[in-house]
This record gives structure tokens, sequence and C-alpha cells, in this order.
């Protein structure tokens, strides 16, 4: 890079074109903000008529009470910085003895905006393909009651997301965090942990519902009843690797859960819309 | 915000004339305009793309009838206390109407309109839609979650914004009647800054109104917080440009500069929250961890690609340590420019892969755009005058002064530390 660019850097680090203003958080932690404020403000007076900054901004280019009140303003902020951060380290920091001492603290900072998770295909990636699969008890017009086989809604989000670009969280997050949130929020024999657990089996019902109105297999036919099951599949271990794994898929049936109004697209209260139906079409593409 | 070049250049300064100096520079200029415009740009950008790109499946998403309804919705938020607009009415016309104002929030925040209110309507439309329906997100989600409350607090248009070619524009402007002898008015006529801020005024009023389920306090007394000190701002430049409207501005960068930290700080947490808990593995410990995810339905869309790329357990040896090394390294080498800059390419080549090879193109713009926080300015410099010159040539236009033309202080001593 010639001097001349560098020398436009220069130049340009420096502007401040004032568009606007935002405003610091309400001085309320005063007490804390005083006592920081001493060190920086005595400096500032110290370095009066310095060559630093542009002329005419800047806490120098104010008069003592106004540059006590930009100092009480640097103090806060400096201390909201450290607090907020110290909170954010804390919260992604597995669980010591800060945490295990202050985590209501920590959490009631934190959530629901700051929360966080960066434990990226850490501290293993998943090692295995999770799919759910759903069959129903149908009532049809000709033969009354019956049965379907397993449907793979998985397979339908697989085929939707191959040689597809940019795939939609329809298809990539969806099922995929809807079981993860049904599994975490329920005990092994599927008793509901609190409110998640009951919202989850609601929003697996609403999501087996919404995939079973694609089905053109099912044209016709009333869903009275559903059953999921997630089938568990590990990925081989890998040609060049010496470890052989076990590769048979397991599986864990939910129970068998009776469709209500609620559960249908439309819902209870609502007529249907166009724009569900066509996004229905190419979720099941 | 003084750094290691502070340090080496002042060695014989004595302490408090740096930290005076510190003092200053923090108050007295919003760091990184840079930095902080091509964050603004690719946020909303990566916003905008993904919004656009769901348009088709916006109602099966967010919308009142989707998998996740508004009346599950409405019982989590009862819960967790998360903020959104979106609970205010179940109605189909409210639900469009946010989505509306959050593709438009995107697409002028990119561009740079009035960004200070435009940044606050954009964090309406992120913080509304994703609170709306919290089981559709992934780490792209999260990342753009927190940016855009971040972004709120910067002076992000500073460069490369409609915002910054009106002030030039103004600058010139005034600087022309000068030379003419002419006095020259502050009574600017924008028209359109009161009355978006009217507009916006009474959106909060309807959020302090409808409080009770919009989320926690302290949003809506953030959102009042900045809406008078827009207000405050415009009096100021009228009615007091002296000292008020200087201490005003001295409140907005030292707003800028926090936020600038934080911003910063969360971009060396995610690396080292990523690698640190990787190092933990087996699979990271023992090279193939990169193998498993090429594997996953969700993540191949290019099962080919896949395939090719764990053939070879060398390359997911290499590449798989490569990438625990890098995310743990990042943020210590923010003490030396060089190192930095070379990790930080390998970075985004990194995420750029993982745009293909996993199908995660919308994750990996928005941690592009939170890696972009600390390219370096020279460079962005020089990207910004190449862009302006492309889009000359393709509007057919004479390249002159294409940049707004920056005020030259003659201040050297930048910030040329960690964002520089």
């Amino acid at each position: 890079m010639d001097a001349d660019v560098e020398r436009d850097i220069g130049a340009d680090v420096e502007t401040g074109v004032g568009t606007g203003v935002g405003a610091v958080a309400a001085a309320d932690s005063a007490a804390d903000a005083v006592e920081l404020s001493k060190g920086p403000n005595t400096a500032v007076q110290g370095a009066q008529g310095g060559p630093a900054g542009p002329a005419g901004s800047g806490i120098m280019a104010l008069s003592l009470p106004y540059q006590v009140v930009a100092a009480v303003a640097l103090a806060v902020a400096g201390v909201f910085v450290c607090v907020h951060l110290a909170m954010v380290f804390l919260h992604v920091a597995p669980s010591n003895t800060l945490t295990k001492r202050h985590g209501q603290a920590v959490d009631d900072w934190i959530y629901p905006e700051f929360e966080q998770n960066w434990k990226l295909f850490a501290p293993n990636p998943l090692q295995q393909n999770v799919s759910v699969e759903v069959r129903a008890e149908v009532v049809t017009a000709g033969d009354g009651r019956r049965t379907t086989g397993w449907i793979d809604l998985t397979a339908q989000d697989a085929a939707a997301i191959r040689h597809n670009p940019l795939p939609s969280h329809t298809q990539q997050n969806e099922l995929r965090r809807a079981v993860d949130f049904y599994l975490n929020s329920h005990s092994d024999d599927d008793s509901p942990n609190g409110t998640r657990g009951h919202l989850s089996e609601e929003y697996m019902r609403r999501i087996a519902m919404l995939r079973l109105d694609g089905l053109a297999s099912l044209e016709g036919a009333d869903v009275r009843r559903v059953q999921l099951r997630a089938v568990t599949r590990p990925v081989p271990a890998p040609r060049w690797s010496t470890e052989n794994n076990d590769v048979t898929p397991s599986y864990r049936d939910l129970p068998w859960w009776k469709v209500t109004d609620a559960d249908r697209p439309d819902g209870a209260s609502r007529s249907r819309t166009d724009a569900a139906g066509q996004s229905r079409g190419e979720a099941g593409r | 915000m003084s750094g290691p070049t502070d340090t080496r250049v002042c060695t014989r300064e004595p302490f408090d004339r740096r930290i005076a100096r510190a003092v200053q520079a923090v108050t007295g200029r919003a760091l990184g305009p840079h930095q902080t415009a091509i964050v603004r740009i690719g946020f909303s950008l990566t916003w905008l793309v993904f919004l656009l790109r769901e348009l088709p499946h916006r109602h099966e998403m967010y919308g009142p009838d989707g998998p996740w309804s508004w009346e599950l919705a409405s019982r989590l938020i009862a819960d967790n206390r998360a903020f959104t607009v979106l609970m205010w009415s179940d109605g189909r016309v409210w639900f469009e109407f946010v989505y509306g104002l959050a593709v438009l929030s995107a697409a002028l925040l990119l561009v740079g309109w009035h960004t200070r209110a435009v940044s606050v309507v954009f964090m309406v439309g992120v913080l509304s839609l994703q609170n709306r329906s919290v089981f559709l997100g992934d780490g792209g989600d999260n990342v753009l979650h927190l940016a855009a409350i971040y972004l709120v607090l910067t002076r992000c248009g500073q460069v490369w914004s409609l915002d910054a070619r009106r002030a030039a524009r103004e600058a010139a402007r005034d600087a022309v009647r000068r030379a003419a002898g002419e006095t020259v008015g502050d009574g600017r006529r924008d028209v359109v800054g009161p009355l978006l801020w009217t507009v916006l005024g009474g959106f909060l009023l309807a959020t302090t109104w409808f409080s009770d389920v919009t989320g926690e306090w302290w949003l809506p007394v953030l959102l009042w917080v900045l809406w008078l000190g827009h207000g405050l701002w415009w009096l100021a430049c009228r009615l007091a440009p002296g000292e008020p409207r200087t201490l005003l501005d001295v409140l907005a960068n030292l707003t800028h500069n926090a936020a600038l930290v934080v911003i910063m700080a969360e971009v060396c947490l995610i690396y080292a929250t990523a690698g640190w808990y990787k190092i933990q593995g087996s699979r990271w410990q023992d090279g193939t961890a990169l193998y498993y995810p090429l594997h996953l339905d969700y993540f191949s869309p290019w099962p080919e690609l896949s395939e090719l790329l764990g053939s070879s357990g060398i390359m997911v040896l290499l590449l798989t340590y490569g990438t625990v090394i890098v995310q743990i390294a990042f943020p210590f080498t923010l003490f030396h420019r060089k190192v930095k800059n070379v990790l930080l390419v390998a970075m985004m080549l990194e995420h750029a892969g993982i745009a293909v090879l996993l199908g995660l193109p919308v994750f990996s713009l928005a941690m592009i755009s939170a890696d972009a926080v600390f390219l370096p300015t020279v460079f962005l410099v020089a990207l910004g005058a190449r862009a302006a010159r492309g889009r000359d040539r393709l509007l057919g236009r004479r390249s002159a002064g294409v940049l707004p033309e920056q005020r030259r202080t003659g201040e050297e001593q930048g910030p040329r530390t960690l964002v520089g």
C-alpha cells in the first residue's frame, strides 16, 4: 500500500459525520460511575491544550460542568461494557464456581435477548441422522378406518435441501429443531416436562399435520390420530478409518396422539389461507 | 481503545497524557467508521437475503397459522418475555405489515438511509420475527439477533451510506455559500427526519400501550431513550449548536465506541467458545470431526462434493485441526496485525466453504459480516474505492470524488489497533 493511500486512511478514520445521537443508558449505577470518573476526569484536566483529537469535538472541547457529565457517561459506558461482557462470558463458559453461585443473576441479564450458543459442532459433531416418521389413522369415505404406513418427513426435507444452494429454514431447521425441542422437554417415557413439554407436543402435531396435508395419497382422508417416531441412524465410520461402528438404526416410538382441530393447519378459529397452502406444497416438494 | 500502536509511539509520553488522549479519542470520534459500516451492510444484506428467500415460506415460519401458531408462541412468550411486536395482534394484515417493514428496514439500512432511525426499526424487525418463532433459528439467526441490537448503538452510517452522501453534499453547498459571502444557516430543510421521528413516536406509544405483551421492560425503555435522544439532537443542532450539541456528540461517540468494543468482544467469544469446546471432543481430537457433518442429511446439499472431501482421511484431518487452531488462536492474534489478518482471511474462506458444503449460506454470510469488524481500514477503503469505480463504470458516470469527501484534520494517529 503506498503512502498516498495511507494518508487517505488517516484522514478517513478521522471522519465523524454526525448523523444522529444515541444516548447512553441512564446513569442508574451512579455510585460506581462517580468513583471511576475520577481517573479520566483528572487526566483530562492535565491534558488540556494537548494535540489530541479534532478541534471542537470530544471531551476537551467542553467546559468543566459538561466535562463532568461526559466523564460520568464514560464511566457508565465503561462499567456497562465490562458487566455485559462478563455476563456474556459467564453465559457461554462451562458451569463454574461463579455460575454455580450466581447463575440466576447471569440468566436474568442474558435471557431472553442475549441468549447465545456457539458450541458449533462441539464438543463432538452430531454423528447420526435423526429422521422423524409419522403414520396416521385415517377415515376415508370408501373403506372406513385404516392406518397408513410410516411416512418419512425428514426425507422430504433432505430431498428439498439436495442440490439447493439456498435451503429454507422450513426445510433445514423446522423439523430438526422441533424434534430436538420435543426430546429435550420430555422424559424417556414421553411425559412432558412443564409447559414447554406440552408446547412441543402441539408443535410436533401441527408440523406433522401440515406435512400430511400436503400429501396426495391422503387426499380426502380425515386424519383422526397420528403417531410419530424418531429413527436414529449412525453415520457409518469413514472408509479410511479403522473403526467399525454399528449402523443399525434405533427407533423411538412416540405415543399415539388424537388430532384435535387446533392441530390442523388452519387452526380452530381461522380460515385457511392460500399462501399457507402454497408454502405447504413447497415444503413437501 | 488505545492499543499497542499507541503505546509504541508514545513511550516517552507520560501515562496521564496517554490516558487523556485515549479519553479524547473515545469521546471525540466514533471509531472504526468503515468497520461499523461494513458490519451494518453485511448484516442488513444477510437479513434482506434471508427475508426475500423465505418470502414464500413466511406464513409457515412466522405467520399466525404456521405450525408454531400464534397461540403457541404467545404461551411461550408469556414465559420467556422476549421482545416481539407480532403478539400485538393475531391478524394476517399485521403480520404482513411487520414482515414488509422488516424487508424495507433491511433494504434501507443497507443503503444507509436515515441510518440511526432505520437501525432501530431493523432491530425491532429482527427481534419480532426471530422471537416469534425461536425454534426455527440457527447460529446465523443468533449472531444476527445480537448484531441488530448492538448496531442500534453505533454510528454505522458515517461512510458508505446515503446519510454520508447527504452530509457531504450539504457541506459542499455550505462551503460554496460561505465562499460567496452568504451566511450559512443551519436550518436544513430536512423534513423526512422529523417526519420519521414523529411516525416512530407513534409506534413507540403503541409499544408502551402493548408493553405487557411486548417483552421485557428494558427494550421499550431503550427505544424511548433513543427516540428522545434523537429529538434532543435535532433541537441541539438548531437551538444550541455550542456545548450542548458537543456534549450530545460526545455521548453518541461514547455509546458507539462502547458498542464497537462489545461487537468485537462478541466475535472473539464466538470463536473462543467454538474452539475451546471443540478441543474437548474426541472427534476433533482424532481428526475425523469434519467427516460427520458432511454425512448428515440436513447438511449435505451436494453429496458428491461432500463425498469427495470426506474420501481423504488426511484432508479431513488437516481441515479438522485447522478449524480448531484458527478458532482458538483468533482472539490472541488481535495483538498482531499481520497474523490477525491472515487468520481473518482463513476464517472468511472457511465460512464461504461452509456456505456451500453444509448448505448454510445465510449463517455463513452472518458470520462473515461479524468477522468484518476486524478488517483493516486500508483494505476497506480500497474496497470502497473499487466498489465506487465499479458502480460508476456500470452507470456510465465519470469517476470523480465519488466517495463522500472526508474532512482532513491532519490527525494521523487513528485507531489502528483492533479495528485498524
